[in-house]
């Protein structure tokens, strides 16, 4: 039984022409690895002393080393020539065990890491079976506790002092203190809207709203066609909220002198209603359609488009747009 | 010294090179230490981000949460009779003390304003290495007002952001001269707990996977194998088993997974070609996937790795790591990170806030650096800057508020570690750790003792002949 893995040994060496290293004997065989180096030094020596000595072996010296008046622990992988000459440039020696056995003599490192690189591979899920080091908290969670962990994750407390409303996954109405103003208006509507739509889409027209409050200043304002964009995205969310105050409303005209659709504005409050749940049905089939190569359309083309069709429409060629101008423009 | 914790037994050959023993000798396994760790970095979580604000709310911010204490300093440096003015307050000729945000001018610091103005018609600055130059200016700002610096004071040393309290008088010519000035030094630190056997933490950092060279995968394998237990004697696996946490400093992918060509070349050419990182990534994972099946981990994002670019880094999503991710040994950390281990407080960053004040400053040595924003209390003073950063409003988190025990920056061109005190007799341990890519290095740190050892892993190559060790030129 002894000496069963010798013969193993002697087949991986020399028939198969593999570089036999300690961890790959351990693997493969399923031993522990001081057991396989063990077993790699005594089928080196049996080998040795037969006569047949094609063999070559790689050696692991580890120990204390002073090199400028600093010491450090150094662990090298040294052929077995180098070995005598590694061990005594060390203060203090710590290990010295057999690397690996192979048949032909290695000119460089290498292939000792491709060597165990597949074999680690393979064996991923218990890789530290074999070593010598258990670690108690080293458990895998179950995939139940791993779902849990992501939900945990994905939705960090709400930084009170941003005006930002909660996640829609987490609450259909905001917790966190209300902002003041306008900016509560936004951030209450938009929430228990939000339900269905991703959650970065809103993110970044709710993050819009102040651009648009705050440029509202200037009759005439100079934007450029990217602000001027969003603010039309804003100024069109905005609009589907029935608690869309007159106050936030006249606020965009100045702003968007090319859109129309804003005189429409007036009376929507059972408009919007409808609105709402014609683009709710509308927005099912867009992931299908829009696909991530999808170059967003510039605004000036956007608006020519928009012009002559209704509301519900327009709210349906912004949502793919939305979407990759987020993926554009928001990623950080 | 971790080479002596592991060493063997007196007396014992080595166990190893002999044959196997009998049937009834079990092979020795250790166990893990298990340390008490509690992660504190929550101030550099974001959640929801919003980039409307301006940047001016930083710097305000952090004089207000700066001012109370450099003035305390102020009075402790110069007596407790010092004036200390406010800046529109001055009055010629007169000896006060001012506290305020330095701003350095520097003719080389690139300027998108005159990038983009007409009249200057320039081409772009190409990236320089330094952009210090004889010419530069200090200016300190307070709230309301600024005014230049001069005299005794080393321009080359500071850069913008830092708050200081400077002492001296306003000469005629409208510029203030500078006889002495003094810096928040360190914070208050709380007492570390001594422990009775050594416990070891590895510092890591630039792992540089996916790289176009693969000099450092082997050290890399070796130095999992070595935590992991696989490596070494029973004395050495007795001693790694003492290493109770990995931290892996930033940088784990390598620069060249960064590809330049995704902005420049028309998207139809680069449509079906893999982005860099995704293989890389997955080394990254199968690798952590070995580590954490036998130590907990603490993973950093760095300058290269798929993250936000802005200081403070968000954590590594988790699900680039399916492998690992189900392990509750992987710890996903934002950058700057702060951990308290056993009782041992450790802070650091994966080195962006140190490479950034070496390019506007003419410190050299990484741990000058280091320990030059210990003293003026603030993790990343060229943010916002020169160095990417979150618009913070309310509060700037890079202020230390607390003494660490333990200081490290990541990706060093080389091993260094100090140990300063402190005024209230504060102990830090500064550690700048090197990058593995390159100098295939890493550190322990001993949390008994806080001390810091290099590890260095090397392996044979064909150019060697006398010695074993590999050469970064493989």
């Amino acid at each position: 039984m002894d000496d069963l893995y010798l013969d193993n040994i002697d087949e991986f060496v020399n028939d198969q022409n593999k570089i036999v290293t300690y961890k790959w004997l351990s693997l493969t065989l399923g031993v522990h690895v001081n057991l396989a180096k063990q077993m790699l030094y005594h089928y080196l020596d049996q080998k040795r002393k037969e006569g047949s000595a094609r063999l070559h072996a790689t050696y692991l010296v580890s120990g204390k080393f002073v090199e400028n008046g600093t010491t450090s622990h150094k662990v090298s992988v040294v052929r077995e020539d180098q070995l005598e000459d590694a061990k005594s440039k060390m203060s203090l020696t710590v290990s010295v065990h057999v690397y690996s056995v192979q048949k032909a003599v290695l000119k460089d490192s290498g292939p000792l890491y491709s060597a165990d690189y597949d074999a680690v591979k393979e064996n991923l899920r218990n890789c530290s079976r074999y070593s010598a080091i258990r670690c108690a908290d080293a458990v895998p969670r179950s995939s139940a506790e791993v779902q849990q962990a992501c939900e945990t994750t994905q939705a960090p407390p709400p930084e009170t002092e941003q005006i930002k409303a909660n996640h829609s996954n987490l609450a259909s109405k905001p917790t966190s203190k209300q902002p003041k103003g306008i900016m509560g208006m936004f951030a209450n509507k938009n929430v228990s809207k939000n339900q269905d739509s991703s959650k970065e889409i809103k993110l970044e027209q709710k993050e819009v709203t102040p651009v648009v409050e705050t440029s509202k200043t200037k009759p005439a304002p100079k934007t450029n066609p990217v602000t001027n964009f969003f603010a039309k995205q804003a100024a069109s969310k905005y609009f589907n909220n029935p608690i869309s105050h007159t106050v936030g409303r006249t606020r965009y005209f100045p702003l968007d002198s090319k859109t129309k659709r804003l005189e429409h504005s007036d009376s929507e409050e059972e408009k919007n209603e409808s609105r709402r749940k014609k683009r709710r049905r509308i927005k099912k089939p867009e992931p299908d359609s829009s696909d991530d190569e999808v170059i967003p359309d510039s605004p000036p083309q956007l608006q020519e488009k928009r012009d002559p069709s209704p509301s519900p429409e327009i709210q349906v060629k912004k949502e793919p747009v939305a979407v990759s101008h987020s993926d554009v423009s928001f990623h950080i | 010294m971790f080479s002596e914790v592991s060493a063997p037994q007196e007396g014992s050959c080595s166990l190893l090179l002999c044959r196997p023993g009998s049937e009834d000798q079990e092979p020795s396994v250790f166990d893990r230490v298990k340390p008490a760790y509690s992660p504190c970095s929550e101030r550099f979580k974001l959640g929801e981000r919003s980039f409307n604000r301006q940047y001016a709310h930083i710097y305000a911010t952090r004089l207000m949460q700066m001012s109370p204490l450099l003035t305390e300093r102020a009075q402790q440096k110069w007596g407790a009779d010092v004036r200390i003015r406010k800046l529109c307050d001055l009055q010629m000729g007169e000896q006060c003390c001012i506290v305020g945000t330095l701003f350095k001018h520097m003719e080389l610091q690139p300027s998108i304003l005159k990038e983009i103005s007409e009249e200057h018609n320039l081409l772009p600055q190409p990236p320089r290495t330094r952009y210090i130059s004889e010419s530069d200016e200090l200016i300190l700002e307070d709230e309301l007002q600024r005014i230049k610096l001069e005299g005794n004071i080393d321009v080359d040393k500071f850069v913008t952001g830092s708050v200081i309290a400077i002492y001296g008088a306003e000469k005629n010519d409208g510029k203030f001269t500078v006889d002495d000035f003094c810096t928040a030094d360190l914070p208050p630190q709380a007492p570390r707990t001594t422990l009775s056997s050594d416990r070891f933490v590895l510092l890591l950092s630039g792992l540089g996977l996916g790289g176009s060279h693969a000099d450092s995968m082997l050290a890399l394998q070796l130095l999992v194998d070595m935590v992991t237990g696989h490596l070494g004697d029973q004395g050495e696996q007795s001693g790694a088993s003492t290493i109770s946490r990995v931290l892996l400093a930033g940088n784990l992918l390598s620069q060249s997974t960064q590809d330049k060509d995704a902005s420049t070349k028309a998207k139809y050419l680069t449509k079906k070609t893999q982005a860099g990182t995704v293989d890389a990534m997955r080394l990254l994972d199968e690798m952590l996937m070995q580590l954490v099946s036998s130590v907990p981990v603490d993973v950093m994002p760095g300058q290269y790795d798929p993250t936000n670019y802005t200081l403070p880094q968000q954590p590594l999503h988790h699900c680039m790591f399916p492998l690992s991710s189900s392990y509750p040994t992987l710890q996903l950390a934002s950058n700057p990170h702060q951990a308290t281990l056993d009782g041992v407080r450790i802070l650091g960053t994966s080195g962006q806030n140190v490479k950034d004040i070496q390019k506007y400053s003419s410190m050299d040595s990484h741990l000058e650096i280091l320990e030059n924003t210990l003293r003026l209390r603030h993790l990343a003073p060229t943010a916002p800057d020169t160095l990417g950063c979150y618009p913070f409003y309310l509060k700037d988190p890079f202020i230390l508020e607390e003494c660490p025990h333990v200081y490290f920056s990541g990706n060093a061109p080389s091993y260094q570690a100090k140990r300063i005190t402190g005024a209230e007799g504060q102990e830090v341990l500064l550690v700048a750790i090197p990058e593995f890519s390159s100098t295939q290095t890493a550190c322990l740190v001993n949390l008994r003792t806080l001390e810091c050892e290099p590890i260095r892993f090397s392996s044979f190559s064909a150019g060697d002949d006398e010695e074993s060790e590999m050469n970064i030129s493989h």
